[in-house]
């Protein structure tokens, strides 16, 4: 799979520009269709770009073969794409979660232990309420997963378009940045502590960080 | 518009079937083919079709090295493949004959 997806790529580069911006559109559209089997999805795209560089070699146009409306053509592509098993989708979920807690715990963790035995700003342990992080860390889950499917569905969305740099940089910036970032913090700030609390060194976190990642490549396998 | 292009797919698919019983075929060469029976379809209408095709387990596809070098897809017909050909075949046949005749009726 990763050798089709690397001829691939050397590939494309000998296609001109135009066909090369309806080609990588396409390539897009039909890749983040993430439900789908993989090795059927790389297959076709390559079909599709073997056939459009002879057409490009014989002087002919993408639409001979995209048609006139190339998301259309897309979504027939999609549309007929064998689902992958649900197994599959749960363990790339679960792979995700994990990735997501691992990185945010190590950053946390590297930071705070930086701030506090390199320059003495925080205390070397931190306190945690086992209710009020539980509640937080299904919030975030929750909201990492709705910036995960908004940005899959904003992109689709510019394929096949023309989107003004302004506009892609105000949306992805605003909506994909700092609101999620506004409310991962408040939430920290403002939900109150509750349930048992646990006592643990800063270092423990990038530890705990590591586990999570490396529980995350578990199911990435499994996938 | 809606059944007459489901009717176009239908036969596309059989004329596609035919194709890959007499050889192993690859995308393009598929489409020139059908260019050559005189079937004016756009290419890449052949690519969704081969999708479904596979599958419904009526064709197998197969990444191989081509004689000129890249990896192709070639695709052959499985027994099921076959079987959906006879009855094309059968279901052409039996259309054919009634719908030439209504036709020249009219033409006179």
């Amino acid at each position: 799979m990763q050798s089709l997806i690397a001829e691939n790529n050397e590939k494309r580069k000998l296609l001109n520009k135009e066909n090369k911006k309806i080609y990588e559109d396409m390539l897009m559209y039909v890749r983040l269709s993430y439900k789908k089997s993989e090795a059927e999805t790389e297959e076709v795209l390559m079909e599709l770009l073997d056939h459009l560089l002879i057409l490009q070699h014989e002087g002919k146009d993408a639409s001979e073969l995209f048609g006139t409306d190339p998301k259309q053509y897309a979504d027939e592509i999609v549309g007929e794409l064998p689902q992958v098993i649900t197994k599959k989708v749960i363990m790339l979920f679960f792979m995700g979660v994990f990735y997501f807690l691992g990185v945010a715990t190590f950053v946390n963790g590297l930071v705070s232990s930086i701030l506090s035995y390199g320059f003495g700003q925080l205390e070397s342990n931190e306190t945690y309420y086992i209710g009020t992080l539980s509640v937080n860390t299904l919030l975030s889950l929750g909201i990492a997963f709705l910036v995960v499917c908004g940005v899959i569905r904003y992109i689709s969305w510019t394929c096949f378009k023309n989107v003004s740099k302004v506009f892609e940089l105000l949306v992805t910036g605003i909506v994909f940045g700092t609101l999620p970032f506004c409310i991962f913090l408040a939430l920290f700030y403002f939900m109150p502590s509750f349930g048992p609390s646990i006592t643990i060194e800063l270092y423990w976190l990038i530890l705990i960080g590591i586990c999570f990642y490396l529980l995350g490549n578990v199911f990435k396998r499994k996938a | 518009m809606a059944i007459r292009s489901q009717l176009l797919k239908g036969i596309l698919e059989g004329c596609i079937l035919a194709i890959i019983s007499k050889e192993t075929v690859y995308g393009y060469e598929l489409a020139m083919k059908l260019q050559d029976q005189g079937l004016d379809v756009s290419e890449g209408s052949i690519y969704p079709i081969l999708l479904r095709l596979q599958k419904e387990k009526l064709i197998q596809g197969e990444m191989r090295k081509s004689p000129s070098g890249p990896n192709r897809k070639y695709y052959t017909l499985t027994d099921a493949g076959e079987e959906s050909l006879e009855t094309f075949r059968k279901n052409w046949e039996y259309l054919k004959k009634p719908v030439d005749q209504l036709l020249d009726e009219e033409d006179v």
